[in-house]
């Protein structure tokens, strides 16, 4: 049943690359795009089927696939679906398809450029669901492939630059992460790299917290925090439109991801060593992301530096490690894959009309004939919905995270919420010099926004409301399976007392 | 039927939230045909259902044991937050205000939008005011309040930035968006914290939280000056205050709302909050300070006005300060009695000058004169409102201040002088904008007005009318029970003669600015102190200029500064890093020579060196126990 969401996009993939370029004299792009859109919907519904499928209340992994693939490396085929991946695999299935509808008709090479996304696809949905770690790590890197070609073809202007950085980055974010995974077989004499056996390891403190330390700086890269962000605001501004999307929306939570599943469950006892040094990392990278967002002339630079801002909050839950806490921080990425998508798709409308994405050359938008009222509208909601503004799925993401890692620590908890404050500085600024003020006279004749493209911003908005207003849909998801999690921190905490 | 009603009193606010989301066809301009007027028809009708609902509910309830509503929200971990209503008679008594000046505010928003081509968004942003405006009113749950503020917040931003194109207009919805979201972050602050410390927020449930002694006093303290900070930003009191005066640049019906429910609502919440300020001797002095310093900065920084809108926003601050102190006190009741005159008193001057503004295209009160015989009904109500804010003749301020202070109470004397001195202060300033208005002559900009249409006329004679009876209200629904306060034996002198105290200093009041000289030029004077002083309260004693050095300029340096260290450091590190490989590895080409001697030599020569060091440091032993495990 899994398998199935890993083989759709790809036989998708093959097919989009042996279908012609042109059919007689007909230019055959749309086509393309249209099949494209057609396998994203069908992995849409079968996500969907999922969905109803999963049994929310009962813990651990459900329709579990095992084959063997090779024996003495240890490396198997081995797939699972839980609470904390499931929101995750539906937010990639929605927003493929997002993304997909955004591309423009007429790309240049059409065939290439859906075969990526949906190989990309491939490499999410597999990252999402491999119980293995090798296997994981096999997926993490064929992600980074089709994103580097996406980024590097059809970006923009230092697209080479961005999508280079973004390679090695990566490249290096994998590489410690593989010594990590490595480090923590071999040392445990683990015969293969399957992911349940080793939630029991017994290693020497040291060690966990040596190999921790190499999974926190890779995700850490992925995700991104400070210092290690510098790839993201580039990658985003030459990325195209929708490449920005998948990224903000879906990419930076396999670091988030990885942080929970790989970290907090793996090493739960380094974990708890080291929680106060992260709240306080989340929290100079809240305020980090924040502070840059501000000085931010280019919309898609605010969008990226709140990312950074907003992904920090999920560390800070993660540092937490209360049940809450971690619901709560599955809830935020969903939250902010939700609006920074958002946030995205209307900047590219943005861009798409207007040729630009500066501040302070854009004025007027929101002029109800002549500018883009719909999309400002759209703006203004998802603006904020990202500064929490209750009502939407940021404010109880937000507030869950708040409130748990509360009581553990205050301080750090009081400097993200200062960073939260600040989302409505920066985002309001944007939105106030964007859209508020008279239409100039060079953007008085934009040309129509039709409804096609103002669709995906429409379902975008629907989700993060009624999220907002029903999160317990959001939250029932994955709060057993994250329970779990946090357990063995406590267990570890209890023995670690019996041993004092 | 009535159970049907008193049931389902929940529904209520959302009749504006329907009324709000049924305009979005007109405000998106996907139905042009039929014009705006449809969207503000349903939006009436939908607060009058609103309000025929909440009447019927508010008479049927009346002196029933209060009713608690719970809707289990979010319940995930450990945690549990509900959202708690509260049906009493007072939560229905707010309401029904809150509805039936959204009414009154909507009808006249016909006349005076008339013209305007976005009427539609204009009523679905007061449906949506509406809305939360009514939640606030009959919530009982601190998170819910907040959800609702922070609606408020929302709807102000986007009310107050209505016309849009014009660049004050800008500024000022930004300025009220950020101060407000000020207050607000700390206020959600106060809301963590007080939910981590073991309460379900739940208003009703605090004082018996309290009553369990639960906080050092450190964490009090914070908790406490937390939880007034997001008050302080909707009430406009000081160091937050500068919004509701640049807020006066949105349209006039919402400004009715807005200087008199929804700075209420702010002050809604804080009152229930009030058990929380009772642990913390210095919260309480902090909302005793702020709003002391609010009344009478604000009753100063009002007479220098001579832009109309503003002369009254700032005396909203300044009586939204006593309602401050009033909670600093504990003296809940009168906090509710003050905000429920105060309420109705403005929404009847803004309604006035909203005429005025309408009619004479101008804001500035030094352009007017002689408006009393071209516009009755909005003199009267001008004349009707003032009476009804300062305590002079026998409607509803006074009747709240002699409650105040007639001894019931503990009235020190520092709070004495200052309810006189507020009252003689708003005297001096309604005056003085009446005689520059209505009197004298007509100049250029008030020769040919005319009194405005009916639908801006109606509403105006109804809160004539509502104003002229609020005592009888108050009395009749006992709020002024205690008005015949006992004195005890060795009260102070000063409280014996409060009353006629009050009834002087608005008497004093409305003498001087009677007698006073008035100029409408707008020339300075000429002596430095004098000018000095003017200059001082005119420009709200420069508190943006000090923000714009202080706060403003902080943030926007240091964003310049991380942002330029952000490109410069971290992103140059990373940069030289990349260009130190690629000149490492530049140089390194040079040995490729292509000669495989010299290949074979630099591996022997590594492993050579690599067994050199194993040696040296003793692990050889291990490399050879380790390769040879292999062959066993």
């Amino acid at each position: 049943m899994l398998s199935v969401l890993i083989l759709l996009p790809l036989i998708g993939a093959v097919i989009i690359s042996f279908w012609p370029q042109k059919i007689g004299e007909n230019d055959s792009s749309p086509l393309h795009k249209n099949l494209a859109l057609l396998c994203s919907l069908v992995i849409l519904f079968w996500t969907i089927f999922l969905v109803f499928q999963f049994d929310p209340n009962q813990g651990g992994m459900q329709f579990s696939e095992n084959l063997t693939w090779i024996e003495w490396l240890g490396l198997n085929y081995q797939i699972g679906l839980d609470g904390l991946s499931l929101p995750l695999i539906v937010l990639n299935s929605l927003l493929t398809v997002v993304a997909i509808w955004i591309s423009s008709e007429t790309i240049e090479r059409s065939r290439f450029y859906y075969a990526l996304l949906l190989l990309l696809n491939v490499g999410v949905v597999g990252a999402f669901l491999a119980q293995d770690l090798l296997l994981f790590f096999l997926f993490y890197e064929v992600e980074l492939i089709p994103l580097y070609l996406l980024i590097a073809i059809w970006g923009g202007q230092k697209r080479g630059y961005a999508a280079t950085k973004f390679l090695i980055y990566t490249a290096v974010s994998g590489i410690l992460l593989l010594a990590s995974f490595l480090g923590l077989v071999w040392l445990t004499g683990a015969k293969s790299f399957a992911y349940g056996p080793l939630l029991s390891q017994t290693l020497p403190l040291a060690t966990q917290l040596l190999l921790l330390s190499g999974i926190l700086i890779g995700f850490g890269i992925k995700i991104p925090f400070f210092p290690f962000h510098t790839w993201l605001p580039d990658a985003h501004v030459e990325a195209s439109t929708p490449i920005s999307v998948l990224l903000a929306g879906v990419l930076l939570k396999l670091g988030t991801y990885g942080l929970l599943r790989f970290g907090v469950a793996l090493f739960p006892q380094a974990w708890q060593e080291l929680a106060p040094f992260l709240a306080t990392w989340a929290a100079i990278s809240a305020l980090y992301g924040a502070s840059c967002a501000i000085a931010q002339k280019d919309m898609k630079k605010v969008v990226a530096y709140s990312s950074i801002a907003h992904m920090a909050f999920i560390l800070l839950a993660a540092a937490a490690g209360t049940p809450l806490a971690l619901v709560a921080a599955v809830a935020q990425m969903v939250s902010h894959g939700l609006i920074s998508a958002l946030l995205f798709v209307l900047v590219g409308v943005v861009y798409r009309k207007t040729g630009s994405r500066d501040v302070d050359y854009l004025r007027g938008l929101l002029n109800p004939e002549k500018g883009l009222p719909v999309v400002g509208s759209l703006m203004i909601l998802g603006v904020m919905a990202s500064s929490g503004i209750p009502g939407m799925v940021g404010f109880i993401a937000e507030f869950l995270i708040f409130r748990s890692s509360f009581p553990i620590f205050p301080v750090q908890t009081l400097f993200c919420l200062i960073g939260t404050g600040l989302t409505a500085v920066y985002f309001l600024l944007m939105v106030n010099k964007v859209f508020f003020g008279r239409l100039t006279p060079e953007l008085a004749n934009l040309p129509p926004v039709q409804f096609s493209e103002r669709l995906p911003g429409l379902v975008l908005a629907v989700f993060i409301i009624i999220l907002g207003l029903q999160p317990n849909w959001l939250l029932n998801w994955s709060e057993v399976d994250t329970a779990a999690i946090s357990n063995q921190l406590t267990v570890n905490q209890v023995q670690l007392t019996m041993k004092n | 039927m009535t159970d049907f009603l008193l049931e389902n009193v929940w529904f209520i606010p959302f009749y504006g939230l329907i009324g709000a989301v049924l305009t979005l066809p007109w405000s998106f301009g996907l139905i042009t045909k039929t014009g705006p007027r449809p969207a503000a028809y349903i939006n009436i009708l939908m607060t009058l259902l609103a309000f025929i609902h909440g009447t019927f509910a508010f008479r049927l309830f009346w002196d029933e044991i209060p009713r608690q509503l719970v809707f289990h929200w979010v319940q995930v971990a450990d945690l549990d937050l509900s959202l708690v209503l509260e049906i009493s008679s007072l939560s229905l008594g707010a309401m029904e205000l809150v509805t039936g000046i959204s009414l009154l505010a909507q009808v006249f928003a016909l006349g005076y939008m008339e013209k305007d081509w976005s009427m539609a968004r204009f009523y679905g942003l007061m449906g949506f005011f509406e809305a939360a405006l009514s939640g606030i009113a009959i919530s009982d749950s601190l998170l819910l309040s907040y959800g609702l503020l922070e609606m408020l917040t929302l709807s102000t931003y986007l009310l107050v930035g209505f016309w849009y194109a014009q660049p004050l207009v800008v500024t000022a919805a930004r300025d009220a968006f950020l101060t407000k979201r000020v207050g607000d972050i700390l206020l959600l602050m106060g809301i963590v914290a007080l939910s981590s410390f073991g309460t379900d927020l739940t208003f009703s449930e605090l004082e018996s939280w309290v009553a369990t002694n639960p906080l050092p006093p450190v964490s009090a303290t914070l908790l406490g000056l937390a939880l007034i900070a997001g008050p302080v930003g909707k009430c406009a009191q000081f160091p937050l205050n500068l919004w509701l005066d640049e807020a006066m640049e949105g349209p006039n019906p919402a400004g009715i709302m807005r200087n008199s429910i929804v700075v209420s609502a702010g002050a809604l919440v804080l009152i229930k909050l009030q058990p929380v300020f009772t642990i913390s001797p210095v919260a309480s002095d902090a909302l005793i300070i702020i709003g002391a310093m609010t009344a009478i900065g604000s009753s100063l920084v009002a007479i220098a006005q001579t832009d109309i809108k503003r002369t009254l926003s700032h005396s909203t601050s300044a009586y939204l300060g006593l309602v401050f102190i009033t909670v600093g006190l504990q003296q809940v009741d009168i906090a509710l009695l003050l905000l429920v005159t105060h309420a109705i008193a403005k929404a009847l001057l803004f309604m006035s000058i909203g005429s005025i503004i309408l009619n004479t295209s101008s804001q500035n009160i030094t352009q007017m004169g002689g408006l009393w015989s071209k516009m009755p009904a909005t003199t009267t109500s001008f004349l009707v409102g003032s009476a009804g804010l300062i305590s002079l003749l026998p409607l509803g301020s006074f009747w709240t201040m002699k409650r105040w202070v007639n001894g019931f109470w503990d009235t020190p004397l520092w709070l004495l002088i200052l309810i006189l001195l507020v009252n003689f202060l708003s005297a001096i300033n309604l005056t003085r904008v009446f005689r520059l208005v209505f009197l004298g002559e007509t100049q250029a900009k008030t020769r040919r007005v005319a009194e405005s249409p009916w639908p801006m006329a109606v509403p105006m004679v109804s809160l004539i009318i509502v104003t002229l009876l609020l005592p009888f209200f108050l009395e009749n629904w006992q709020l002024l029970l205690t008005s015949s306060g006992q004195w005890s034996e060795n009260a102070p002198i000063w409280e014996k003669v409060a009353v006629p105290l009050l009834v002087i200093s608005g008497f004093l009041g409305v003498m001087l600015a009677l007698t006073m000289e008035l100029t409408r030029e707008l020339s300075r004077p000429t002596q430095f102190y004098r000018r000095f002083f003017q200059d001082l309260l005119a420009y709200d004693f420069y508190i943006d200029k000090i923000y714009g050095v202080t706060v403003v300029w902080l943030v926007a340096n240091l964003a310049k500064l991380t942002s330029w260290f952000d490109r410069y450091v971290v992103d140059g590190l990373v940069n030289l890093t990349g260009l130190a490989t690629i000149f490492s590895g530049s140089a390194l080409r040079y040995n490729v020579s292509g000669q495989s001697q010299f290949y074979v030599f630099t591996i022997i020569f590594g492993v050579g060196l690599l067994l050199v060091w194993l040696v040296y440091t003793g692990q050889w032993s291990m490399v050879f126990d380790y390769w040879s495990s292999f062959f066993n």
